[in-house]
């Protein structure tokens, strides 16, 4: 294909089922109502000229070119700002408008570089093409006047410039920041001709409150907001629609190419999941895909002390193969296993699970999904049947009242943030319960209602407070629970427990309970409740009860199965939905369905010629115990960083050490590679061909842009392996894997490479009950029938802080970073975070004598690490915060064994330390004393 | 008391942290629902030393888990 | 005892009133009261010191702080003959002429106080208002045909039933009083000079459309005002005037002053909303209207000072009586604000339909230089200039439209026979490339253009084709300008080229002819 160029229809699409029928240019339309006159000709077929509007931003009318004449109206409305009414006539050719846009473009011309031949946004600038429509051919007022020419350029940001002397002030980055991003960061300063776009109060970009989201470049006409890989390798000339490989919310973009070379990502206006919005990690973090470091070729060796040998892929397959075989014939079937990677397309994932459970031959075969959402995974299907969330994204827009429970969205998933920002900035109320001040307690038009700032592991406590206070006041949605669940009688009793008032949890938690209180009937009380939730509730020994703990929340408030309500899991990698719905999990076959089904597991026994076992294969955790122990030895890991990012990293080396054959595919040579014998090369999303699943069950298309830079594509490896290893695999393309996925999943019955091409994307369950897919769950009945409810008691986590260890770690990530940062760190991206910091309140600070920005050491039960400290009120007193992104970090050195009673999942969030001081560190006053001589 | 978990065998670990999450229920409910999610989602060489163990060092389980270790086979 | 009068008006104060209440107080006794009215409008006579007499009040101006000594010696108390002294106020023709129904207290009474304000006719409005259902609040202010005084002159009447009409649970009054015109006064002096009647006029307004709350948005450079309305307003909640249960009426409205930064723009009703919420002065598109979707998206009045607090007189007196006065579609009265070169600058209240020439010669007595007039500026800097051979035209909306000029919000300034017009002209576009809020094009680099244009023009730089562009410029400056400021701005260009071509062409020439 060639440049994708999207329709600006000029002003965003106006909901509604009335509609008007107007005349543009004699040519009849009918739109709903409250459209733009531009809208509507834009749909009409009629394109009118316009510099500051553009369908992702409401009306402004401020460029005075977009004007038009309507019967029986004086003067030249402009059409932008103009909605339509039943029987309006419209004209947007005649003499006089033609006039008055020449003028208009007069003026723009007289205040603007000629340049256009040079300039970077040569053949893609709306001010360009305006003139050409227009029809302006001369200047009268020459461009000798006063203008903006000598404008400063700020190139502070790291891919992208701001060009003041290109800008004709039409506010559409300033309205972008705002409405699409809602970080509000840019603003115009200045009256009249000296008018300017300022970042901040007229800062730098770098060192504004900019979170280089990319909305400005998009929304700007002209080359004043420039990405410079456009300003470097010219204007792309075709475009690959694909999926982002970042978080889970899954962003479509246009990958834009200059022949094979890629020149900028895109976002996709048709984008289910992000409706043409981006963060700065997918819109401009991509060069780790070409980065140096990235290895190419196979390689083994045999012992991990050896140096690494490469090799071609035919050697390390059959090296592979041969070493797998030998450890089962000596140590038997259950001896080696797999690791899927929820960075991985459905279709690898797929492959791989089938590799471990029909060439393998056991269910040893976990997925990263372990360590952050397995609660999730086990909560859900408890209450409501089936592992996921249950709305998709575009139902935040109808919330009343949205419940942020231990997750960071601005940080974690911007782009959802982004649309749960401009919901809440139109009046819906905010909860946000988290032990931190994240940033959407306070940010620019937007402030939580509530803040329920619990102690790290009282989750349960606090949920269970709520829904006691639903249960004891009458807030139960009767009809809802007596139609559409079951066992309800048992858990509200359960729940009306005196130990459950917010008053005798409060001790405990933290909260006070009249704000408990205000908050649960908040909640109960709104038109239509959300529940959004990230790790902060997972990963943690009774994730699997919180998760259970909202669901049976929502359902006593009858907030499942329409618009604007539900429980959503945040999900942290791009494919970690994918994953776990690819049957990556040893208990579970593909659509979660247990392995003791005889039924399932027939299915797959015929298809794939091979038994399945009816028993539980190892968890992660469980492999690592059972390599320690022995009877664990071999060991596949696809795209995944085990050493740096499972907890209690001394166990996991241990682990990783004791094993006989570790295989690892992945982009770099990682963490977990430094165990390895066979490493090989995997491809980025640029290179692959298949589907990721994102948080909201939207089944995206992931297109090549670029062939295998390895020469082989990730799923072609795990076939060879099977075949290697005397099982053969056989695809040609991934659409036929796909088709394998379909044929054995009732939930993906309907799904096709050949719908999603059609469709763009569809969200799961899609069958012949849904053959367009299932944006909302639950919507008549719940996937298990009845909505079960469940009781969930507090049970405290084993992790207390005590004399020795008196301060309590919880960890999370931040914007500009991504997991264990193999990728963001290998991009421009350092720019912002350039380490791991423990941000630590004033007063724990200070009773350990730290400053701002010194070294310190954190120690656990388990380990000890350093890093440099910040002084942030952001934590309570007595909880301590960093995050993950780099190996120094050792963040996990200091994580312990404790784990989710029901799923493994280990508790990240919840670990008793002790910091101070680094002996021997260098302190913030030390290095602000060196800096001088670092400077050059 | 966290200061021993290491030593303890995961096993145990990991039926006694399940064990207690069952308060709610009566005992024999409750010992019943933990011998399900044990078989549920433990693998057999993992349900193998559990059984050992609990014969070996039945002190180290907390009652309820002894009671679900004891339903399985 | 004695009751002397000492305006406090900033007007007067800025001509040493203070100073004159101060020489008074220390030269006189306890059975003398110095009380601090507003101006009764003559501002060439400030400070005007008045006295109670048997005869009413004796008016001496201008009256200087070393003057008073020898005043008081020659029988000021007593309301004594002086070269000063300009007998009764009340008959001077001024006063007497004028139909003071907005400002029927101003300069009268002691600002800040209750019972002067009652005793004045205060009240009597919102009382009456109070007594009736809100749509028939409205039916009497249609019925006076009362127009937004602000420039624009819309009825106020349509508007507040818009309002009223759009359900809501929170509603807002506005009142404009960020008076940035030039030669324009008025809006201030009501404020320092009798500011309940715009607190009256505000509560009657939100009564009549259901709003609980309002806002004063009253430009920085009056700091007095401000001080004013913000003392009036404490006075007024003691009084149960303001807040909960109103006058027992169980009607609540809260009031707040609110101080602009400095901006003409924020006197443009949308960007004035703007910098109420806070945010950067700049103008709005409409639709959506104010009235439905105005201050936090709110239904919201927006009137100007005068509107407001013409409000509670026709409250009072009922909307007949005052449609009574005026012509053709300008109904009541206006205040018209004499200044520029003027003999006799100030304010005059009376009915629309008085000639501009009788405002200006009659009771302005022509220029204060004695020279002819030779153009007129009327309704701000955004309004045409009209030549001295207009003068016939009657302060009337309509007929100003017809002859391109606006009436606006009734401020003259008057220019002599040695004003350059083409200079003017490009004051008006210098002023407009100053005061743009930098939202639209037309606007934001057409202003700017046009000086550079003007400049050329009389600098004799290819006069035809640049008098075309200065054509085109203004045109589309109408046509295309998203509010007032940038589609007006081209009036007084026009208006200047139209009446007074040879202004732009005369330095040309001259240098031409130098040149040979």
């Amino acid at each position: 294909m060639g440049l994708l160029k999207e329709h600006d229809l000029g002003t965003p699409a106006k909901p509604g089922p009335a509609t008007v029928t107007v005349e543009i240019d004699g040519v009849p339309v009918t739109v709903p109502e409250g459209t733009s006159v531009m809208r509507a000709a834009a749909e009409s077929g009629t394109d009118i000229p316009k510099l500051c509007a553009t369908d992702s931003l409401d009306a402004f009318g401020s460029c005075r070119l977009c004007l038009v004449e309507i019967d029986g109206r004086k003067g030249t409305p402009a059409s932008c700002t103009t909605p339509v009414t039943d029987g309006m006539r419209v004209s947007t050719q005649t003499p006089k408008l033609e006039k008055l846009r020449q003028g208009v473009m007069e003026l723009y011309i007289s205040d603007h570089p000629l340049d256009c031949l040079t300039c970077a946004a040569n053949g893609d600038c709306e001010l360009q093409d305006m003139s050409g429509v227009v029809g302006l051919r001369q200047v009268r007022y020459g461009y000798e006047g006063e203008n903006h020419l000598d404008a400063p350029k700020d190139t502070s940001n790291p891919y992208f410039d701001f060009d003041a002397s290109k800008c004709i002030v039409c506010s559409r980055c300033v309205r972008a920041c705002g409405e699409v991003q809602g970080t509000f960061a840019l603003t115009i300063e200045g009256r009249g001709f000296d008018s300017k776009v300022s970042a901040s109060a007229g800062e730098l970009f770098m060192d504004s409150e900019c979170v280089s989201c990319g909305a400005c470049v998009q929304a700007c006409p002209t080359a004043t907001l420039q990405e410079r890989s456009v300003v470097d390798l010219g204007m792309p000339t075709r475009s690959v629609l694909t999926t982002c490989a970042y978080c889970g919310v899954g962003c479509s973009f246009k990958a834009e190419l200059r022949g094979d070379e890629l020149v900028r990502m895109v976002p996709y206006k048709e984008g289910g999941a992000n409706e043409g919005h981006s963060c700065v990690k997918g819109r401009f973090a991509f060069g780790y895909a070409t980065h140096p470091d990235r290895k190419l070729n196979p390689m083994i060796r045999e012992r991990v002390t050896d140096e690494w040998r490469e090799v071609d892929w035919e050697t390390a397959i059959a090296y592979t193969a041969e070493k797998f075989r030998a450890i089962q014939e000596k140590h038997g079937a259950g001896s080696i296993g797999g690791i899927t990677s929820s960075r991985c397309t459905n279709e690898e994932v797929y492959v791989v699970q089938k590799l471990v459970r029909a060439a393998f031959g056991n269910n040893n075969v976990d997925t990263c999904a372990r360590v952050c959402h397995s609660p999730t995974g086990y909560g859900l299907k408890q209450t409501f049947g089936t592992s996921a969330g249950t709305q998709d994204f575009r139902s935040v827009a109808e919330a009343d009242v949205i419940v942020v429970i231990g997750a960071n969205p601005t940080d974690g998933h911007p782009v959802f943030a982004s649309r749960m920002k401009r919901r809440l900035r139109e009046g819906a109320k905010l909860i946000v319960i988290d032990p931190r001040r994240i940033d959407l307690v306070r940010s620019p038009h937007v402030e939580a209602a509530h803040h329920l700032q619990l102690a790290p592991g009282t989750n349960v406590a606090v949920v269970n407070s709520i829904a006691h206070v639903v249960v004891t006041e009458g807030l139960v949605d009767r009809s809802f629970v007596d139609q559409r669940c079951e066992d309800f009688d048992t858990w509200a009793e359960f729940i009306a427990q005196p130990e459950y008032s917010p008053e005798s949890t409060e001790s405990i938690t933290g909260v006070p309970a009249a704000q408990l209180r205000a908050a649960a009937r908040e909640y109960a009380k709104a038109g239509n409740g959300a529940i959004y939730y990230g790790l902060g509730v997972t990963e943690h020994s009774q994730g699997s009860t919180m998760v259970m703990g909202m669901a049976n929340l929502a359902m006593a408030t009858g907030n499942i199965g329409r618009e604007g309500v539900g429980v959503n899991p945040l999900r942290g990698q791009n494919n970690v939905q994918g994953s776990c719905d690819m049957g990556s999990f040893p208990h579970e076959l593909s659509g979660y369905r247990h392995v003791s089904d005889d039924a399932v597991r027939e299915v797959f026994e015929t298809l794939w010629d091979r038994p399945i076992g009816a028993e539980p294969g190892l968890r992660i955790p469980n492999m690592f115990d059972a390599a320690v122990e022995g009877s664990f030895r071999g060991l596949f890991v696809q795209g995944e960083d085990i050493a740096q990012s499972d907890p209690n990293t001394q166990h996991v080396n241990a682990a990783l050490s004791a094993l006989d054959l570790l295989v690892v595919q992945d982009l770099f040579l990682n963490e977990t590679a430094k165990f390895a014998h066979v490493f090989l090369p995997g491809t980025s999303f640029l290179e692959k061909d298949g589907t990721f699943t994102n948080a909201e069950r939207r089944i995206n298309r992931v297109r090549p842009v670029m062939t295998p830079k390895t020469g082989k594509h990730e799923w072609q490896v795990a076939c060879e392996i099977a075949e290697a290893m005397g099982y053969p695999m056989d695809y040609d393309h991934p659409r036929e894997i796909m088709a394998e996925i379909a044929a054995v999943t009732p939930t993906f019955a309907g799904v096709s490479f050949d719908k999603l091409d059609e469709l763009g994307s569809v969200q799961w369950p899609c069958n012949d009950a849904a053959p367009e897919g299932t944006p909302v769950m639950h919507v008549d009945g719940f996937v298990r029938g009845k909505g079960k409810f469940v009781p969930t008691p507090f049970v405290a986590t084993r992790e207390r802080s005590t004399r020795r260890y008196p301060l309590i770690l919880t960890t999370g990530r931040i914007l500009s970073q991504y997991n264990v940062g193999a990728q963001t760190r290998r991009t421009a991206n350092i720019a912002w975070h350039k380490e791991d910091v423990l941000e630590i309140h004033p007063h724990d600070a200070e009773e350990r004598g730290i400053s701002d920005g010194d070294e310190v050491t954190m120690a656990s039960r388990v380990g000890t690490t350093s890093l440099r400290a910040t002084i942030s009120d952001r934590m309570p007193v007595g909880v301590v915060y960093t995050t993950f992104h780099y190996p120094a970090t050792g963040a996990n050195v200091v994580t312990t064994e404790n784990s989710d009673w029901a799923t493994n999942c280990p508790e990240y969030k919840v670990t008793a330390v002790q910091v101070g001081l680094k002996p021997g560190g260098v302190t913030a006053e030390a290095a602000a004393e060196e800096t001088p001589a670092l400077a050059d | 008391m966290t200061e021993t978990t290491e030593t303890t065998a995961p096993e145990i670990r990991l039926i006694n942290d399940i064990a207690v999450q069952f308060p709610h229920q009566e005992r024999d409910a409750a010992a019943t629902a933990i011998a399900t999610h044990i078989r549920m989602f433990w693998e057999p060489r993992m349900r193998a030393e559990l059984t050992k163990l609990r014969d070996q060092e039945p002190e180290a389980f907390e009652p309820l888990a002894l009671a679900a270790a004891k339903l399985l086979e | 005892m004695t009751t002397v009068y000492v305006p406090r008006d900033s007007a007067a104060v800025s001509v040493g009133a203070d100073d004159v209440a101060s020489a008074i107080n220390r030269a006189t006794g306890d059975d003398v009261t110095v009380v601090r009215n507003g101006s009764r409008g003559m501002l060439w006579l400030e400070p005007f010191v008045e006295v109670e007499t048997p005869r009413g009040r004796v008016g001496y101006g201008p009256v200087s702080a070393s003057a008073v000594d020898e005043l008081l010696a020659n029988g000021l108390l007593t309301g004594d003959d002086h070269p000063l002294c300009h007998g009764p106020v009340e008959e001077l023709p001024w006063m007497k002429d004028q139909q003071r129904l907005c400002f029927a207290r101003v300069g009268v009474t002691d600002p800040f106080s209750t019972t002067a304000y009652e005793e004045h006719g205060g009240l009597v409005g919102l009382r009456r208002a109070l007594e009736l259902e809100p749509a028939a609040v409205i039916a009497e202010v249609t019925e006076s045909g009362l127009r937004g005084r602000g420039g624009a002159g819309f009825p106020a009447g349509i508007k507040w039933k818009t309002v009223l009409e759009t359900e809501g649970p929170l509603k807002f009054i506005c009142c404009n009083a960020d008076e940035g015109d030039s030669g324009t006064f008025a809006d201030r002096m009501l404020m320092e000079g009798d500011p309940f009647c715009l607190i009256e006029g505000m509560t009657i307004a939100a009564h009549a459309v259901g709003a609980s709350e309002g806002y004063l948005y009253i430009r920085s450079e009056y700091p007095d005002a401000v001080a004013a309305l913000r003392r009036a307003i404490d006075i007024a909640y003691s009084q149960g005037w303001l807040g909960e249960n109103i006058l027992g009426s169980g009607l609540r409205f809260d009031l707040f002053v609110r101080v602009g930064a400095g901006a003409y723009i924020c006197g443009e009703e949308t960007s004035m909303l703007e910098s109420l919420e806070g945010k950067r002065g700049m103008v709005r598109s409409k639709p959506p209207i104010p009235a439905i979707t105005g201050l936090f998206g709110k239904p919201t009045v927006v009137n100007n000072v005068l509107t407001l607090a013409s409000v509670p007189k026709i409250l009072a007196d009922g909307g007949a009586a005052y449609s009574a006065l005026g012509v053709e579609r300008s109904r009541g009265t206006q205040v018209f604000q004499l200044a520029g070169n003027i003999a006799r600058g100030g304010v005059f209240e009376t009915a629309f339909g008085i000639s501009l020439g009788e405002l200006i010669n009659g009771y302005g007595g022509g220029t204060l230089s004695g020279r002819p007039v030779r153009a007129v500026q009327v309704g701000g800097p955004l309004g045409s200039y009209l030549p001295a051979d207009r003068f016939d035209l009657p302060m009337d909306y309509e007929a100003f439209a017809g002859a391109d000029a606006m009436l606006g919000h009734g401020g003259i300034v008057v220019f002599d026979d040695t004003v350059d017009m083409s200079a003017m002209a490009r004051f008006a576009m210098e002023f407009c490339a100053e005061e743009s809020c930098g939202k639209c094009t037309p606007c934001r680099v057409g202003s700017v253009r046009g000086v550079e244009v003007i400049d050329k023009i009389t600098g004799g730089e290819d006069p035809d084709g640049n008098l075309a562009l200065l054509n085109d410029l203004c045109e589309l400056m109408t046509e295309g300008s998203l509010c007032a400021m940038g589609s007006l701005t081209p009036n007084p260009v026009r208006s200047a080229l139209d009446h007074f071509p040879d202004d732009f062409t005369a330095r040309a020439t001259r240098t031409e002819k130098e040149a040979e």
